[in-house]
């Protein structure tokens, strides 16, 4: 299946339509993420955008049309591992303390065995993985804090590091520099010109673009659920500055 | 003490104890994670009309109690699923219909209201070895769940839809929840009576994430103070003749009292050291750390 879905588009949605409390949120979205796509949802509150990366995922049901995850539609998905998904919502978890550590630790978890008694015993690769995310996003030394007791920029930062530890191809950010200050936007774009360097696809929902402007290769923007512009920046043949 | 341990009920129930202690905050951690504090209660309640069905079909209640309590359980989750409004108050029909149900099985029965009574509040001067075996055998099971499928049952209560884009299979771990905490209910109601054995799951747990930073710094030491309480308030209610359930409760939340106590103690010496000391980073978050201190307490 890999071989085949490798030369798929990571995301492809046709006529995607999404309906709540009897109105379309997402009415007729055609949209392909090209592999290597940095692309920039955009557009006004309630213009459908966490609507359109959560129905890319499979996590809203379709009311019509249909979307492929490297050509599988996702209930039939299986390569969960090539996607990080880092939510919008900052309150993480429940009323259960968890350091910063073992919330980066659990994105590793769709590459683990079940059958190892994983809650007592960290691999090396996982233990490497997760040192490399909080060093990207900044906050190694701060991996034994709780993580309910971090600012907002940097509980944000911590759902990141949660999405690349699982070293995913594909990375889908619901708004990831809302509430952040501008050091750590400045490292998260430098983060995330690393990954686009190497290749990886990624897709995220911001109101403001600050410090990830010259990495966005692709913006679509979004009014009333519907895709209203959708413009590639050639990175190579753009501008000399 | 030692006097206790002459008797053989009580030796049997010490055991008990210290397996209960360890199982309840084990799998409350996760459901207090998930914000189902009140799973454990409406398990209880369901699971008196299965121990009303095992005492009229001269089965074993516990038995009924089991099949009939993870059958709820899995429905509650289903439900709570399913629909996200009208879910609560399902499961308040589910849970009156699980408590009525019970009272009118036992009394069918005829045996009434001593039975019933040792259910709801516990009872352990009749625990035999065979009861001993049972609860050690759960007891090994959803210890065996935690540690199997643990890594995954922490995302799936941190965030639910990053659990499914990590492609977990969410539903199934949900039911797993759910069901392993209906069995932990079942093995806790002999000691602690159905109507309280939730406390066991929530209080050692509520307690121990008041000193803990870590999710799983808080699961040991929830599982310290269970049995910690547990022992204790059995040992408590032997020697001055009270019921065993209420005893290890209110002992838990003692325990919940003091960690109140001394976790804002240690998080404001933590804080004043974070604005003295200048090689920690600015006065700014321990400054937060305080004031989200005092908020947790009122929380909690």
């Amino acid at each position: 299946m890999s071989d085949t879905s490798t030369s798929r588009p990571p995301f492809a949605v046709t006529g995607g339509r999404v309906r709540r409390d009897g109105r379309d949120v997402l009415s007729g979205v055609d949209l392909r993420v090209e592999p290597g796509d940095v692309l920039a949802v955009v557009g006004p509150n309630g213009a459908g955008k966490s609507t359109l990366v959560k129905a890319l995922l499979g996590l809203v049901p379709l009311a019509g049309g249909r979307v492929e995850i490297y050509g599988v539609p996702p209930a039939r998905f299986r390569g969960w591992r090539r996607i990080g998904y880092v939510p919008q919502r900052l309150p993480m978890g429940g009323g259960v303390p968890a350091t910063v550590r073992e919330v980066v630790m659990s994105g590793r978890v769709g590459r683990t065995s079940r059958w190892l008694p994983s809650l007592f015993a960290d691999r090396a690769a996982d233990r490497a993985a997760v040192d490399r995310a909080l060093e990207t996003v900044g906050l190694a030394e701060r991996a034994r804090e709780s993580s309910h007791l971090l600012s907002g920029g940097q509980q944000q930062r911590v759902l990141i590091a949660r999405a690349l530890a699982g070293e995913p191809d594909v990375l889908v950010m619901d708004e990831p520099t809302a509430g952040v200050d501008a050091r750590s936007q400045a490292a998260l774009a430098s983060a995330l010109r690393g990954l686009a360097d190497a290749g990886k696809t990624i897709v995220l929902v911001t109101h403001e673009f600050g410090p990830m402007e010259p990495l966005i290769t692709r913006t679509v923007e979004l009014r009333d659920g519907r895709v209203v512009r959708d413009d590639r920046v050639r990175r190579t043949a753009g501008s000399a500055a | 003490m030692s006097g206790m341990l002459h008797y053989e009920f009580m030796r049997i129930a010490l055991v008990m104890a210290v397996l209960i202690g360890l199982t309840a905050p084990a799998v409350g951690t996760f459901i207090v994670q998930r914000r189902l504090s009140l799973l454990g209660d409406g398990i209880g309640h369901i699971a008196l009309t299965g121990i009303g069905l095992g005492l009229l079909t001269s089965t074993s209640p516990v038995l009924g109690a089991l099949v009939v309590s993870v059958l709820g359980a899995v429905a509650i989750e289903v439900l709570r699923a399913r629909s996200r409004s009208g879910a609560d108050v399902v499961l308040a029909l589910l849970f009156y219909g699980g408590l009525a149900g019970g009272v009118i099985l036992t009394s069918a029965n005829g045996g009434g209201g001593t039975s019933l009574q040792s259910y709801l509040f516990g009872s352990i001067t009749s625990v035999t070895m065979t009861d001993l075996y049972v609860v050690a055998a759960l007891a090994a099971a959803v210890l065996g769940i935690v540690g199997v499928f643990g890594r995954e049952l922490f995302l799936l209560c941190q965030d639910e839809e990053v659990a499914r884009a990590a492609g977990l299979p969410v539903r199934f771990l949900g039911v797993l929840i759910a069901a392993t905490a209906a069995v932990t209910v079942v093995i806790s109601m002999r000691a602690i009576g159905l109507l309280l054995v939730s406390a066991l799951m929530i209080v050692p747990v509520a307690a121990a994430q008041q000193v803990a930073r870590g999710f799983r710094g808080t699961m040991l030491a929830a599982m310290g103070l269970g049995v910690l309480s547990a022992v204790s308030g059995l040992a408590g209610s032997f020697k001055y003749d009270l019921p065993p359930g209420p005893t290890i409760v209110l002992l838990a939340l003692a325990l919940f009292v003091a960690a109140v106590a001394g976790g804002s103690v240690a998080r404001r010496r933590r804080a004043r050291a974070g604005t003295a000391g200048d090689g920690l980073p600015a006065a700014g978050p321990g400054a937060q750390t305080r004031v989200d201190a005092e908020a947790e307490v009122l929380g909690g």
